[in-house]
């Protein structure tokens, strides 16, 4: 309902929901129980682990060889570079004020995702075609699963950072986390594959994906391990050993959006207001060199790859929206150190709320200087 | 063991529990019920404290869901003809039951000196059904022709005849306890079924009215969730009746635009996952050490339960001149026994502090056995009568 409202108003739709769970939450109108906001975990761990299992299918093999290097180069290096240039300033800003330096590495990773459901969105009500708009597409696809792999490099680094030491044990220990979670995903994707065999009905293909993501994310907390990672190598094995895995991406998109909406909600009910003055400056920052690593590393990854005049100049401005990937990144965050956790994610709803609402706009403004609207 | 973990171990081995025990031709029900059983607290126990604490929540939801699936087959175009016999025979169906159960018990709490309110209360419940066991069954097995269509729309109605007959026991009980006979606690029954048909009726128009604003097919899921969270949760807080205010909203949705069957569309084809988790749920929370509490009192009602059903959708089949299978199978079909009458146990044990706790325990625990046992009585019913295929 919120949503609809505000969409009248031509908001986006992430927005509203995060609008609607601020206020509905505990701080106003105090609509949710206690009980649903103890559920707050479950629904967003679950909700990471079918976002991290949805992008794992990006990396189908003929998809990957069809897409060909500009896009790989290019989502990589717009990524990477919106992850180590926000790092860097955050780690500048942070030691100024002599703040511990370790969420830094968390936001900078945070700041690689971008918001493919806005971009395509502007797409479609455009009518954008061309070289660009394509382009775009399938960088905004793929660069989401970049920001999961970064994030958990970056989880497990500032982990380290906060127990005080970093050797190589600490080094060592991090790298076999990785592994195992990409072998844990990668065993659970085989099970699948098992049972998909005996699957009879097609009601019962939903009844699978959803015990296996949740045993997915269940089983990687309970071994310590990353959510995401996981998830990301299950979806990928599913994505290409099971016959007919079309199906299973499939019927979970028909639900997904019940629990994303939930999740939203859920994350505007749980986002401490009173902490959005604290981090103006570090928000600023973040918006600021997030967009501008992110042109950069458009731009590199066209050099490198001679992707086009049109795209190396104009992509980027599609890549400003933010979203979900981020908000997950950051309330895993959140789950691992409370410490700092709430500063992470204020910081990256409230820039979130800011890109969504001024990214679309400038998707356009690219598209349109491409000339391809 | 985490919730997540958790969860997702409830709906792998249903699924594989139900694929197993489909080799030795048990129904999903009985098998989701077998692996609740297995990893409830009393043998594996995988289900995290957590989960079970959501599971009222989560079994109010999926009730809702079941009696708002249910209303869809009240499209009163088609209706005209069946309604007679659907109300003969759920009537006497749930009055044979009741009947008989409460005589046999009386004769039975006598014969020990034991005051008689508590067998008329458990006479009540021995009316009440379980909608989703029958409905999941039915669904399994592809069933259909006359006895399941009817079948349908039993389940649906004698659960306003059980809350009725309910809550006249529990005031005549309580009058024979206490020599008050209070009127209002008939009424409060009436209330909690007039109750319930109002607001199920003004949301189900309601939400006809704003559907127009729903666009996409996904968000048809998320406007038909809420709505019946709305209705369940509205239900709970004005204390009415959550299965008959889902079941009257889906009743007037059905009724009020022909594109409405869209929102039943779109839940099913999402309820598989919520049903196994039900069921594995309600496995998981069966308690076996009851059984040996029941006694000759429980074996009683079970035995007289049983024939009651058969007989009176028997009679009620007659009366109203429905078809010989429905005659013949009806009443079998309705053995499946569940929530309805634990919610009357519930009821009886705060109302009663003497007996209360022993009806609850009888009504526990023979729900233990027609949980178990009725969805293959009512799969048999259905073979028999010829509304299941024999190659399923």
């Amino acid at each position: 309902m919120g949503a609809k409202l505000l969409r009248r108003i031509s908001f986006p739709a992430v927005t509203a929901y995060l609008l609607v769970g601020i206020l509905i939450g505990p701080r106003l109108l105090n609509l949710i129980p206690v009980k649903i906001m103890d559920a707050s975990d479950f629904v967003s761990n679950f909700v990471l682990g079918i976002i991290a299992f949805t992008l794992g299918a990006n990396f189908r093999i003929e998809g990957i060889r069809a897409a060909g290097k500009p896009v790989i180069w290019i989502s990589v290096l717009e990524a990477a570079f919106a992850w180590i240039l926000v790092t860097l300033v955050m780690i500048a800003y942070h030691s100024l004020n002599n703040l511990p330096i370790h969420p830094a590495f968390v936001l900078g990773a945070a700041a690689a995702a971008t918001a493919p459901a806005a971009t395509v969105m502007v797409i479609r009500e455009y009518r954008a075609s061309g070289p660009v708009t394509e382009m775009l597409l399938k960088v905004v696809a793929i660069d989401d699963a970049w920001c999961l792999i970064f994030s958990a490099l970056a989880i497990t680094t500032a982990n380290a950072l906060r127990l005080g030491v970093f050797n190589s044990v600490v080094l060592l220990e991090a790298i076999f986390e990785i592994c195992a979670a990409l072998i844990l995903g990668a065993v659970l994707g085989f099970a699948l594959n098992l049972l998909s065999r005996f699957i009879m009905t097609v009601e019962e293909v939903l009844v699978i994906v959803i015990g296996f993501i949740l045993l997915a994310v269940g089983l990687s907390m309970t071994l310590r391990l990353s959510p995401l990672l996981t998830n990301i190598a299950f979806g990928l094995v599913v994505a290409n050993i099971v016959r007919n895995n079309e199906l299973f991406f499939e019927k979970l998109r028909d639900i997904d959006m019940v629990f994303f909406l939930g999740f939203f909600v859920l994350v505007g009910a749980n986002l401490e207001i009173h902490l959005l003055p604290k981090v103006g400056i570090m928000g600023v920052l973040y918006i600021i060199f997030r967009v501008f690593g992110k042109f950069i590393g458009v731009r590199l990854g066209s050099y490198i790859s001679k992707a086009g005049e049109n795209i190396s100049k104009y992509l980027a401005w599609g890549l400003v929206p933010q979203a979900g990937v981020a908000l997950g990144v950051a309330l895993s965050a959140k789950a691992l150190y409370p410490e700092y956790g709430d500063v992470i994610f204020t910081t990256i709803t409230a820039t979130t709320v800011i890109y969504e609402l001024v990214g679309p706009i400038f998707a356009k403004y690219g598209l349109k200087k491409a000339g391809e609207i | 063991m985490n919730s997540l973990l958790s969860a997702g171990l409830i709906l792998l081995l249903g699924f594989v529990g139900a694929r197993l025990l489909k080799l030795v031709r048990l129904p999903s029900v009985t098998a989701f019920l077998i692996v609740g059983i297995l990893i409830g607290p009393q043998l594996l126990n995988l289900v995290t404290v957590e989960i079970f604490a959501a599971s009222e929540f989560f079994s109010n939801l999926v009730l809702g869901l079941i009696a708002f699936s249910l209303g869809e087959n009240f499209r009163i175009d088609k209706l005209r003809q069946g309604m007679r016999q659907v109300m003969w025979i759920s009537l006497s169906a749930a009055l044979a039951a009741w009947l008989l159960v409460s005589t046999a018990l009386i004769v039975y709490f006598i014969s020990i000196k034991m005051p008689i309110y508590p067998a008329i209360v458990l006479g009540a419940a021995a009316s009440a059904t379980a909608p989703a066991a029958t409905v999941l069954v039915i669904r399994e097995y592809r069933a259909s022709g006359i006895l399941t269509e009817l079948l349908l729309k039993v389940v649906a109605i004698d659960d306003a005849w059980c809350l009725i007959f309910a809550a006249m026991a529990i005031a005549v009980g309580n009058a024979m306890r206490a020599d008050v006979f209070q009127l209002s606690i008939v009424f409060a029954g009436l209330g909690e079924i007039f109750g319930a048909l109002v607001l199920g009726g003004v949301l189900g128009y309601l939400s006809s009215r704003l559907s127009k604003y729903v666009r996409t097919r996904e968000e048809l899921l998320v406007y038909t969730l809420g709505l019946l969270f709305l209705d369940v949760g509205l239900s709970i807080a004005l204390e009415v009746s959550v299965l008959l205010s889902a079941m009257m909203m889906g009743l007037v949705m059905v009724n009020i635009a022909r594109e409405n069957y869209r929102f039943f569309e779109v839940l099913r084809s999402v309820d598989t996952p919520l049903y196994l988790a039900f069921f594995i749920m309600s496995g998981a929370h069966l308690d076996f050490a009851i059984l040996y509490k029941m006694g000759l009192a429980g074996i009683l009602y079970i035995v007289f339960r049983t024939i009651g059903k058969v007989y009176g959708a028997k009679l009620g089949a007659r009366i109203s001149n429905a078809p010989k299978s429905v005659e013949h199978w009806l009443g079998l079909s309705l053995a499946p026994q569940a929530g309805v009458a634990l919610g009357i146990g519930l009821v009886a044990k705060v109302t009663f502090p003497d007996f209360g706790g022993y009806i609850f325990t009888i009504i526990a625990a023979t729900s233990v056995i027609f949980e178990l046992i009725g969805p293959l009585l009512t799969k048999y019913s259905l073979i028999k009568a010829g509304e299941i295929l024999p190659s399923e």
